[in-house]
């Protein structure tokens, strides 16, 4: 830049414009601290925002962890992971935060501990994420119980929690979803990211596949 | 509608997601047909088995802590302070040389006129901000009275009242100091138709606090209590919102926070006794 070129002729410059500014160096150094106080100004008002804006999402979304917890649990089956996953899932919901404008702040927040734990679970190459591979391989034991039998075990909270783990993770969400958080059709396909007409029938399919296993433990006994 | 259509739809039906023509039809066919019924009566009873056997994992305590500390962190790393760099380079670090060449380059000049410039807007800034001062410190009370009220209605909803249940004064305070970095004064007031409760930590304006429970006949009382940030005793001022009593008081040590439904003379006579039955240094 031009002026910078010109600072090799400081001496020839300095004789006229020292006469013309006659600035104190306590001027400069007042300025400074106006600047930095106004700069810590900024800061406090910065944090401030930051602290109102925690509240109001702390506000928001921490009664859903119950909820968040339950559904990574049943997704990892594991304890440990499941609080990672929330937390995770918290941090990034509390990122994107300013994107949300909707009302159903459990709903939102289900939907990414749901993309969290599948992230888990897929970097952990779990097998069972789909239904596909093994809809016709579990059948034991369905035939030799009858329904009466079934459902007079099917209270029983040990039995249908084993039961319910054997099941693929989109099943066992899509029960937990349904059963456990009481969500509409409509909200679960928001969740899951299928389209609504599925819902049902994937319930469907996840119920049958939860009697049947009920039955085989059942026949086991 | 045969069997076929009926099993099909029998999820929906049950789960009231049909429109109201299909279940009506639903509904025809079960009437007439005992096959059918039979097995929606199983499927009712099993799926209305799922909700009510299957564990619901609540989050543990000490996940909230967890969410709560790294979203602190997480806004404590952000990199949002962009305004000081700008700043900064309007001032070189000042060689100690003659005041004359200091200023008598055109470089100096140039820099000097972008300070002014800069002080100018800093200036206005200040006034603005001082002329607005009213406006920011309630936010901060206000933000804070928030965050009380969020932990005093939480403390009633799930189990976790108290983390020590006590009556007495000698167990309940023992274990917040071992909690805790700071010793608050803890007293029994039963006499004084305020009955200790328990303890409990908290974790409020970023800080882990102190919170002890009263009552006063059917109604809880939180104080919440966490050192002084300066030795100047304040005088009680009291909040009210969202149907909340909230009264804050600061002696030379501690701040206090009562927050409750009780009305505000109650929560006042609180304050009086617990400060009689707790002597000052």
């Amino acid at each position: 830049m031009h002026f910078l070129a010109e600072r090799t002729d400081q001496e020839n410059m300095a004789g006229p414009l020292k006469v013309d500014y006659a600035f104190d160096t306590e001027d400069l150094e007042s300025s400074a601290k106006i600047v930095k106080f106004a700069i810590l100004k900024k800061h406090q008002e910065q944090d401030a925002a930051q602290e109102h804006e925690l509240a109001s999402f702390e506000e928001t979304m921490l009664p859903h962890m119950d909820a968040a917890h339950n559904l990574a649990k049943w997704l990892l089956r594991n304890e440990e992971d499941a609080q990672d996953v929330v937390q995770e899932a918290y941090l990034r919901a509390f990122k994107s935060f300013g994107g949300f404008h909707g009302s159903n702040g459990r709903a939102w927040l289900l939907t990414i501990v749901r993309n969290t734990s599948y992230t888990l679970l897929k970097k952990n190459k779990a097998v069972d994420l789909t239904t596909t591979f093994d809809e016709e391989i579990h059948v034991s034991g369905h035939d030799s119980v009858s329904p009466a039998t079934t459902l007079e075990h099917s209270e029983n909270a040990e039995l249908i929690r084993e039961a319910m783990d054997e099941l693929p993770a989109d099943f066992r969400e899509i029960l937990a979803l349904r059963h456990q958080e009481g969500l509409s059709y409509k909200e679960i396909a928001d969740i899951t990211q299928i389209p609504p007409g599925t819902v049902m029938s994937r319930l469907a399919r996840a119920r049958a596949k939860l009697r049947e296993y009920l039955a085989a433990r059942i026949g086991k006994e | 509608m045969n069997c076929d259509e009926a099993t099909n739809l029998m999820d929906g039906y049950l789960d009231g997601e049909l429109d109201p023509v299909t279940s009506q039809t639903i509904e025809q066919h079960l009437r007439s047909c005992r096959n059918c019924e039979q097995a929606y009566e199983t499927h009712r009873v099993l799926v209305r088995s799922i909700g009510i056997a299957a564990p619901y994992y609540k989050a543990p305590a000490e996940l909230r802590q967890r969410i709560q500390s790294s979203l602190r962190e997480e806004i404590a790393e952000r990199p949002m302070r962009n305004v000081a760099p700008d700043a900064q380079p309007l001032f070189p670090r000042q060689q100690p040389k003659p005041r004359a060449v200091l200023f008598g380059t055109p470089w100096n000049w140039l820099s000097l006129s972008g300070l002014s410039l800069a002080a100018a807007i800093i200036f206005a800034a200040i006034i603005f901000s001082n002329l607005a001062p009213q406006l920011r410190r309630p936010g901060a009370d206000q933000l804070l009275a928030t965050q009380l009220i969020a932990s005093h209605v939480r403390s009633l909803m799930a189990n976790h009242l108290t983390d020590v249940a006590s009556s007495d004064q000698h167990t309940v305070k023992p274990w917040l100091d071992a909690k805790l970095d700071f010793a608050p004064a803890v007293a029994d007031l039963a006499s004084e138709g305020f009955p200790l409760i328990g303890g409990r930590l908290d974790y409020l304006d970023n800080r882990p606090v102190a919170a002890l429970v009263y009552q006063r006949r059917k109604h809880f009382i939180n104080l919440f209590v966490w050192p002084a940030g300066s030795d100047v005793a304040k005088a009680a001022k009291t909040i009210t919102r969202q149907g909340y009593q909230l009264l804050h008081w600061a002696d030379s040590d501690f701040n206090y926070w009562a927050v409750s439904d009780v009305n505000v003379n109650d929560l006042q006579l609180f304050k009086q006794q617990f400060e009689t039955r707790t002597p000052r240094h």
